[in-house]
């Protein structure tokens, strides 16, 4: 359907007949419904294949080693996503216990957690975590 | 003989897959500066994906009934149902790379979330892609002859004293107001922040040769409105590849002073995060700006 733009074309006689389309737009149309149909076979992939509809399951844990900066200490954690739908602010706590009673708190909330998503940050104490009684955990999360 | 025909049949076909996309870029970039459209893709459920396919599938099939982006008058129903096809997947294309681009998408993420991503940026890529010919005026004969006043330059400009520097000047103003267009509704925005505390300098490279081969593309191999006349222009930048250049560096420019305009940047902020905002804002503003040179 498309008329090569060489100047000897008349553009009338492309108005007169219908241009059956060339190879090249063959070999176009087949890339591209290739794509089309790929993508939405991975849609229905992940309606009919994964738990997609499942609650999110999130967990939070310690990720590496404390680290010390200027006289604060940088806890780095990782919050996974491992049930099936998005969780929406996601809002997760870490709370220091020195001697019995909670010194300090720290706080975090994290937008958006897909299904499998996980997510990494750091809590930022003034007091050595590693010297007291330290819980991490998710306090709460809505459904987008 | 053969080969030579075929060589000009693939060329034509090339250069209207190169006009859809460019076509889809400027109208689907702001939409990918917009971190709504990003949570809506994460969250979105397999049906509602389907159905924006399905829908978007309409859409374009109507619009592919009056314009497209071939250069063609008369589609019928078959035609315009195959170019339906190709212009969602160009436009699923086209988004899946820039997101790649902007990190907002990358080998961990699940693959519900990048699907949707995919999927609800797609739609106005396509969009855009459908409507590439009525965006970028390309002439619908194909074979060059425009009216001088397509320009809003006179064709006497070779008589005028120095018509390089005219021609230079009004290239560059052109460059300007297309960049402002585009890009001046992203700069007071979050997403600059957002995305540039999400790329790494191999990525910042990689956005570089992708704003200037976005802008090459749109200016010299799309075959639009006033291409002919433009290759005979006589500015001092005239040469492709010195012209995409010199007008990077003009939207940079523009992106960099919008920044500072909306107080995204400040003179004590340090130059690498200069650099990172400038370059995320410049890709937006390059592609506007390509626009803009081709309108005025």
């Amino acid at each position: 359907m498309s008329q090569t733009q060489s100047p000897k074309t008349s553009s009338q006689a492309t108005e007169q007949e219908q241009p059956s389309r060339t190879p090249a737009e063959w070999v176009t149309f087949g890339i591209a419904s290739c794509i089309l149909a790929g993508i939405v076979g991975l849609v229905l992939y992940v309606w009919f294949g994964t738990n997609y509809q499942d609650d999110p399951q999130i967990s939070i844990r310690e990720s590496g080693e404390v680290r010390e900066a200027e006289g604060n200490y940088y806890l780095p954690f990782e919050v996974s996503n491992t049930g099936g739908s998005t969780a929406e602010s996601v809002q997760i706590m870490a709370e220091l216990e020195v001697n019995g009673e909670v010194t300090e708190s720290a706080e975090q909330q994290i937008d958006f957690l897909s299904g499998g998503e996980t997510e990494e940050g750091a809590f930022v104490f003034s007091e050595d975590p590693q010297q007291g009684e330290l819980t991490l955990r998710v306090a709460s999360y809505k459904l987008p | 003989m053969r080969s030579a025909k075929r060589q000009q049949i693939w060329r034509t076909e090339i250069r209207d897959i190169v006009r859809g996309a460019c076509g889809g870029f400027l109208f689907g970039i702001p939409l990918l500066y917009t971190m709504e459209v990003w949570w809506i893709g994460s969250f979105i459920e397999p049906p509602r994906m389907l159905i924006a396919i399905a829908a978007t599938f309409v859409v374009v099939f109507m619009l592919n009934r009056t314009s497209g982006f071939r250069n063609t008058r008369d589609t019928n129903l078959q035609d315009a149902a195959m170019d339906s096809v190709e212009a969602i997947a160009l436009g699923l294309a086209c988004a899946a790379l820039i997101l790649t681009l902007l990190r907002e998408i990358a080998p961990s993420t699940p693959l519900d979330e990048a699907l949707g991503k995919i999927i609800y940026e797609g739609v106005p890529f396509t969009l855009g892609v459908a409507l590439a010919r009525q965006l970028l005026r390309a002439d619908d004969n194909g074979n060059g002859q425009e009216t001088t006043e397509s320009r809003g330059r006179q064709s006497g400009s070779s008589q005028t004293s120095s018509p390089a520097i005219n021609d230079t000047l009004s290239d560059i103003g052109g460059t300007l107001i297309g960049s402002l267009f585009i890009a001046f509704n992203i700069a007071p925005t979050d997403e600059v922040a957002m995305l540039s505390s999400a790329v790494s300098p191999p990525w910042l490279i990689a956005i570089i040769v992708t704003s200037l081969l976005i802008s090459y593309g749109i200016v010299f191999e799309a075959n639009f409105s006033d291409q002919k006349k433009r290759k005979q222009q006589r500015g001092i930048f005239q040469r492709p590849l010195s012209e995409t250049v010199m007008s990077y560096l003009v939207s940079l420019a523009a992106a960099a002073v919008m920044l500072w305009f909306f107080d995204q940047l400040s003179f004590d902020d340090p130059w690498s995060m200069w650099l990172s905002y400038t370059l995320i804002l410049g890709l937006p503003a390059t592609i506007g700006g390509a626009a803009g040179r081709l309108a005025v």
